[in-house]
């Protein structure tokens, strides 16, 4: 049975695609076979993948099972890891979502065909807090949060943590860091100090990272071995870490 | 690791370096670093794993069933060092040993070739430059001894990328119809082992020998005796090794069936001769009862134990202890028994006797010029009448040796089905008869099974009150004989129902329509 990963956070430009297509790049890599599902309508890590963003009868097919999502899925560039396309009408999920039965459970019943066949399935959602959160929330074993350390940050997280209460494991980490900013510094310490469910990695605000967009592949074929590149990898450690620790109190 | 794929040969004037020259001319492609391969395939002695569509491969600390159509993984797990022998009983539990146990069951894998390969994967890329075909190019070799290579036909494998299947046809088409590859028509790993001169396929314990009813007894005989002394010999290895328990069952298999074959059919034989090698093949099936014996109660131990409810299952212990001390015992007699000079001077004349029998004169075994279709034909009759007979006067009365009679000659009709009936008759006709046969076979084989094992504990007794934990086996052999008891029992009650199908009205016309002369 696979596990599901979202990317989310309620704002927008924090890093989650980068985070949903680097980490699943390392999951493949390690040899487990990984699905992408860009939720986004913008469809960034649909472009990173040089995949079209096309779904073939939209979201309304898909978020019914009317599409066979088997036959939607591609193949990317990296072996083991696939990718579900983002598609324009994505931006009317909520709408979609709506008009279904079972509303807030569509994207997990969507899911659960590939579930045998995948071990991991990121979700790369949009930013936002709607149906399609709530979904997420259904569908995931775990958030992971990429937080911005911003005077704000802590507020972010904590809203979160009530918003998800009861669902799935919350595994926040900084990113975009700025080191030489005293700021990042210390809305970091005083973050891990009152929240010890932090994530010890931080992804560094690094010129790799904004290259993926133009190159048009994940960091670690970039720039291996830079910074960014450690740091995605160190989150990836990390996460599979929270995930083992957390299994035996999810199976009771 | 390989992903599902479809292989294809370079032509066999070109070098892969212009195949790719001519193909990179064609189409845009993207090489990643290129990797050395070194793979251990294994397979059960009789390729279990291979006529499941499979095969288990060791590479860079792990071991890996995998799907030899296509190459996708079936099940892993991880394993430092290229084991010289698996059995699934040995493995870690999870998918690999479940998998394992369900297609190789008792049977060891043994090493069966190491390839090392060369390998360059290139991607396809379309217009966007996102890849859609990806392409493995191996040269390889197989390793046959530290200083000899065997190289094979370099090979190009396809790997699909989800979701360009168009793509995927498009570059086939290029490589073979432009490029002049052809589709590979055996696996990679088949050529392989065909390279070191061995079979793919492993070595078969089946008789599987071709006979025309009209053929001269002897003749026919002759050849399903040399197919058997074969079977034999590639048991022996094994046996003597104790590589698994399989291979003194095959050599045993073939004994019997000797001894049925120069039992059921006499006069093709001269009379001398066939009283010395039925005491030769007679004496071989008792210097390896005790093992195989040994080997059945080991084997079935967690079957027999898993009747039992707590505490009575742990108590069990020091019996397998008993049990496991006692089949060494036995193993190492066996073993000394077939190195002797009696069991070597056996190997070479009961084949050399095989050899000239059709070339002896005919005047002391009168049937050996008559058809074997109908010699055959009146044994299984005779035999299947006897039967009847036995089986008719057999109620709950009848004491358990009756029952034990009756399935001697069970095994007797059914070699005599197996080895003449199938090949030389109809399979819709004998199918029947011998699905019948093996029921009730099956039946009378459960009933002495658990008289013999009731009979067997109880000789254990002493051996294992003495051992730690000693009484508490006791105790739980005495819950464990019940059980078998009742067993037997329930294998009596069910014989009526089951000799009722074997001797219907339908089956004994069957059989007289079929094979009487």
């Amino acid at each position: 049975m696979s596990r599901v990963l979202a990317t989310y956070n309620i704002k927008g430009g924090v890093g989650k695609t980068s985070a949903a297509v680097n980490l699943a790049y390392l999951a493949a890599r390690g040899g487990a076979s990984t699905l992408l599902w860009d939720l986004d309508p913008q469809a960034a890590s649909t472009y990173l993948f040089r995949v079209r963003p096309k779904v073939r009868g939209g979201v309304r097919k898909l978020v019914r099972r009317k599409s066979d999502v088997e036959k939607l899925i591609k193949g990317t560039d990296y072996e083991r890891l696939d990718l579900l396309p983002a598609d324009f009408s994505y931006r009317h999920m909520d709408l979609a979502l709506d008009a279904a039965k079972h509303s807030t459970d569509r994207l997990a019943r969507v899911l659960e065909p590939l579930r045998g066949e995948y071990d991991y399935i990121f979700l790369d959602c949009p930013p936002s807090i709607s149906l399609v959160s709530e979904n997420v929330f259904e569908a995931a074993d775990a958030l992971l949060v990429p937080i911005i350390p911003a005077t704000l940050s802590s507020r972010t997280f904590e809203q979160l943590e009530e918003l998800v209460r009861g669902g799935p494991q919350v595994l926040a980490f900084f990113s975009m860091v700025e080191v030489r900013k005293s700021l990042h510094r210390e809305v970091m310490a005083k973050l891990r100090a009152t929240h010890v469910t932090m994530l010890g990695a931080a992804i560094p605000s690094a010129d790799e990272v904004e290259r993926m967009g133009v190159e048009r592949a994940v960091v670690a074929e970039i720039a291996p071995g830079s910074r960014a590149a450690m740091a995605y990898e160190a989150l990836w450690w990390d996460v599979r870490r929270r995930l083992a620790a957390a299994q035996p109190s999810s199976a009771s | 690791m390989n992903l599902p794929g479809t292989d294809l040969l370079l032509p066999d004037s070109a070098a892969p370096a212009d195949i790719l020259d001519a193909f990179g001319a064609r189409l845009s492609l993207r090489e990643s670093a290129p990797t050395q391969r070194d793979r251990r395939f294994y397979d059960t002695f009789d390729g279990l794993l291979r006529a499941a569509g499979l095969s288990f491969v060791h590479e860079s600390g792990r071991s890996a069933l995998v799907w030899i159509d296509g190459g996708a993984e079936r099940a892993a797990t991880a394993t430092p060092d290229a084991p010289d022998r698996v059995l699934a009983a040995e493995l870690e539990p999870g998918a690999l040993r479940d998998v394992l146990a369900a297609t190789i069951e008792v049977r060891a894998l043994l090493p069966l070739v190491r390839i090392h390969s060369a390998q360059r994967v290139f991607g396809v890329l379309d217009a966007a430059e996102k890849t859609v075909v990806r392409l493995a190019l191996a040269e390889s070799a197989v390793v046959a001894s530290p200083n000899r290579r065997l190289a094979l036909v370099p090979r190009l494998r396809l790997l699909p990328v989800r979701g360009y299947d168009g793509e995927l046809a498009r570059v086939r088409a290029t490589l073979i119809e432009d490029l002049g590859l052809r589709a590979a028509e055996r696996s990679e790993l088949d050529e392989a082992v065909l390279a070191t001169g061995a079979n793919p396929g492993g070595v078969s314990a089946k008789v599987d020998v071709a006979l025309a009813p009209d053929e001269r007894a002897d003749v026919a005989v002759a050849s399903i005796l040399k197919r058997l002394a074969t079977v034999m010999e590639a048991s022996l290895p094994g046996t003597i090794a104790d590589i698994d328990p399989e291979f003194l069952h095959d050599y045993r298999v073939a004994v019997r069936r000797s001894r049925a074959v120069m039992r059921e059919l006499k006069r093709v034989f001269p009379p001398e001769q066939l009283a010395r090698f039925r005491i030769e093949l007679r004496w071989l099936q008792q210097i390896t009862g005790r093992t195989r014996d040994l080997d059945v109660y080991v084997l079935d131990f967690d079957e027999l134990r898993s009747g039992l409810g707590e505490p009575a299952r742990s108590d069990l212990e020091p019996l397998l202890r008993v049990l496991r001390d006692r089949r060494t015992v036995a193993r190492r007699d066996m073993v000394w028994a077939l190195r002797s000079d009696r069991a070597q001077e056996l190997r070479v004349q009961w084949p050399a006797f095989l050899r000239e029998l059709v070339t002896l004169s005919a005047e002391d075994r009168p049937a050996a010029t008559r058809p074997i279709g109908e010699l055959s034909g009146e044994r299984i009759v005779k035999v299947y009448r006897r039967m009847i007979k036995m089986g008719t006067a057999i109620d709950e009365s009848t004491p358990a040796e009756s029952l034990h009679e009756l399935r001697k000659q069970g095994k007797e009709l059914r070699y005599l089905l197996e080895l003449f009936g199938v090949p030389l008759h109809s399979g819709d006709v004998v199918k029947p008869l011998v699905r019948a046969l093996k029921l009730l076979q099956d039946t009378l084989g459960c009933h002495q099974d658990r008289e013999v094992q009731i009979a067997a504990l109880r000789s254990l007794r002493d051996d294992v009150a003495t051992l730690p934990g000693g009484p508490g086996a006791l105790m739980a052999m005495g819950v464990l004989i019940e059980h078998l008891g009742e067993d037997e029992g329930a294998a009596r009650a069910e014989f009526a129902e089951r000799f009722a199908v074997f001797a219907s009205k339908s089956q004994r016309a069957l059989v007289r329509d079929t094979f009487s002369p």
